[in-house]
């Protein structure tokens, strides 16, 4: 494994809601995802995985603690200067795939891409294309997003997440609306990504099959990190 | 195209309905706002231009001298001037008054007129009309005389000292025509036989249905005025400085000199009274349809909750957010700006087109419009402020919402 840490977080505090409704979701969570890794994140429901994921992802801001991009701490940013941060380093895969309905399946991967503005409107056709090939969707390009099944919803989202070629992907329960064949077709693509071009990916999941496939698992439970398991100390 | 306008772009034609709807408030509001104003200010144009051409952009009439009265104590308050002034009945010297005045650069020409109420008759029929003694080569220089004659010549008027111009609405009351007869009766009690001319419409009931026309000299005799003028009327190049002009006349000739506003005073203000209502009442058309905007942006940031959350996660930053929504806006005010402008110019045509038969204060057989492409500029404007306050609201309102909480509301 590469000892490259793409993405990391140090005691990281974070509170939701407000006066009696107040609840600690996240009591000094550490972690460092590397390059070329797979992370799962698993726990019930309601201890902390997404807000953890939204905090990685810089959608959040945590009470206390900070988060580190390629050893380089993020949290003093400016919210302009997170976006920026999200836009070159960061994709997100959500569990309801949220496509842009009046895009197509290429024009939703082009979204990120127009935003960086790095590559001209045909680099930017070309690669979208090269991507949704990259998850079988190479013959839906012109197809409306809402026109597709879910399966392919969330392929689009993975070609999304990839669009700008960022270091870290984060995926919120990536397969957690889909059948059992597509879950597997999704987390295949996701892994084979994550190995072959040297991402990191963190997941968040309810799904045993898919944590067990992954590099790493941390449990969580009450806003804590209880255990973090490499595949190679797992019977 | 940025990345905000080519979103807004497409937000905006996927609601079809939506932004039909916020369409046409923007072009309706834009191209009453012009037909409005066009009428009004046609009507209002209509009578200033007739007036000036009739009576002249400014009057110099009655001599004045201060009163010299030292003791007399002014009412608190009081404006004075005017009650501290001896005025004498017409133009002591009006030639060369007539002389200096040429020397300013804002004159383009000037007439003297000996004006005096006579009793006119013809046939069976009386009437009580304003005589205007001219001389037909100056007057014919200030005024618009020579195009407002609808029948005769002027150059039989001008040749011909005993003959006269009436009225258009004063030969049909005395039921006289070109080549008719026309009594004028003297002070002395002598009737004065006159030839009528020409026969002229100035289109102000006013003017058309009491003036009759005739040499100066002729009319200082039947008049029996010692004075050769009783005013001296002007045609300036410029006549918005007629107000200028006209004071620095007073101080100059000590003659009382009044321009066209001061004038027509009264009727100015009640077209400007009839016009401010109209754009008041339009205004709040196209505010009405900025409401409408505001409802469908707002109802659009709330359809687009996720679209928003998903931007703000690939990195598109508030101002961005906030843009793809000053954007629909600014689109939809500049589309519906032009087709409103458009749509104004049609309706504006078509009114000017629409028959009516007006013979009170003005003559007009048609609505009368005014093209001024400051209608456009301005109904414009309106539209771009009242569009962009209708989508800033809910532009921010969308850029303020934290993208977390609309994915983990998802869930």
């Amino acid at each position: 494994m590469s000892a490259e840490i793409g993405l990391s977080c140090e005691h990281i505090e974070r509170y939701l809601g407000e006066e009696e409704e107040r609840v600690h979701a996240l009591r000094g969570v550490s972690l460092e995802i590397e390059t070329g890794s797979v992370h799962a994140v698993v726990g019930p429901s309601g201890c902390g995985k997404s807000s953890l994921l939204y905090i990685l992802g810089l959608l959040d801001t945590p009470d206390a603690g900070r988060v580190l991009i390629e050893s380089e701490t993020v949290s003093h940013l400016t919210d302009d200067e997170l976006a920026q941060q999200r836009s070159r380093f960061i994709g997100f895969i959500f569990q309801f795939h949220f496509l842009m309905e009046d895009f197509t399946a290429q024009e939703n991967v082009m979204i990120p891409m127009r935003k960086l503005g790095q590559l001209t409107d045909a680099q930017m056709r070309e690669r979208a294309a090269e991507l949704l090939h990259g998850v079988g969707l190479g013959d839906k390009l012109r197809r409306p997003s809402r026109h597709l099944s879910g399966g392919e919803q969330q392929r689009v989202a993975i070609a999304r997440a990839l669009a700008n070629d960022p270091k870290v992907i984060l995926a919120d329960e990536p397969t957690g609306n889909l059948d059992t064949a597509n879950s597997e077709r999704a987390f295949d693509l996701l892994q084979n990504l994550v190995h072959e071009r040297g991402k990191a990916l963190l997941l968040a999941t309810h799904n045993p099959a898919i944590a067990e496939a992954c590099d790493w698992i941390h449990e969580m439970k009450d806003g804590r990190i209880i255990e973090s398991q490499h595949q190679t100390t797992r019977t | 195209m940025t990345p905000p306008l080519y979103i807004a772009l497409r937000f905006l034609t996927h609601r079809k309905r939506a932004l039909l709807l916020s369409l046409s408030g923007v072009v309706f509001g834009v191209a009453i706002f012009i037909c409005t104003q066009a009428q009004t200010q046609g009507f209002s144009r209509y009578f200033i231009e007739s007036n000036i051409g009739s009576n002249g952009a400014l009057v110099v009439r009655s001599r004045f001298r201060p009163r010299y009265e030292p003791l007399m104590v002014a009412a608190k308050n009081s404006k004075g001037t005017a009650a501290r002034r001896l005025y004498f009945e017409g133009i002591t010297n009006p030639n060369e008054i007539m002389r200096v005045s040429r020397q300013f650069p804002d004159v383009v020409s000037c007439s003297p007129v000996l004006r005096g109420t006579v009793s006119a008759r013809s046939g069976f029929e009386n009437a009580t009309v304003e005589l205007y003694g001219i001389d037909p080569a100056l007057h014919a220089q200030t005024t618009d005389i020579l195009h407002q004659l609808i029948d005769g010549n002027f150059d039989d008027f001008r040749n011909n000292t005993s003959s006269i111009i009436i009225g258009s609405r004063l030969a049909e009351l005395l039921q006289a025509g070109v080549g008719d007869t026309v009594q004028l009766l003297a002070p002395n009690g002598e009737y004065w036989r006159f030839n009528v001319a020409a026969i002229a419409r100035a289109g102000i009931g006013s003017i058309d249905s009491t003036r009759i026309y005739s040499h100066a000299k002729i009319a200082q005799a039947l008049l029996q005025q010692p004075s050769g003028a009783s005013m001296i009327i002007y045609k300036l190049r410029d006549r918005n400085r007629a107000p200028v002009l006209a004071s620095r006349f007073e101080s100059l000739f000590q003659h009382n000199a009044l321009s066209w506003q001061e004038r027509e005073e009264s009727t100015l203000q009640l077209f400007l009274t009839l016009s401010m209502s109209v754009a008041i009442t339009v205004s709040l058309i196209i505010l009405l349809a900025g409401f409408g905007i505001f409802n469908v942006l707002t109802m659009s940031v709330l359809a687009k909750i996720k679209e928003i959350a998903i931007l703000r996660s690939m990195g598109y930053r508030r101002r961005d957010i906030s843009a793809i929504f000053l954007w629909q806006g600014a689109l939809i005010a500049a589309a519906g700006s032009v087709i409103g402008c458009l749509l104004g110019a049609l309706m504006t045509w078509g009114v000017s087109h629409i028959p009516i038969h007006l013979r009170g204060l003005l003559y007009t057989n048609y609505f009368l419009v005014t093209w001024d492409w400051h209608h456009y500029l301005f109904a414009t404007f309106l539209a771009l402020v009242a569009v962009f306050i209708a989508s800033y609201v809910p532009a921010r309102r969308a850029a303020q919402l934290p993208p977390v909480v609309t994915i983990r509301g998802s869930r």
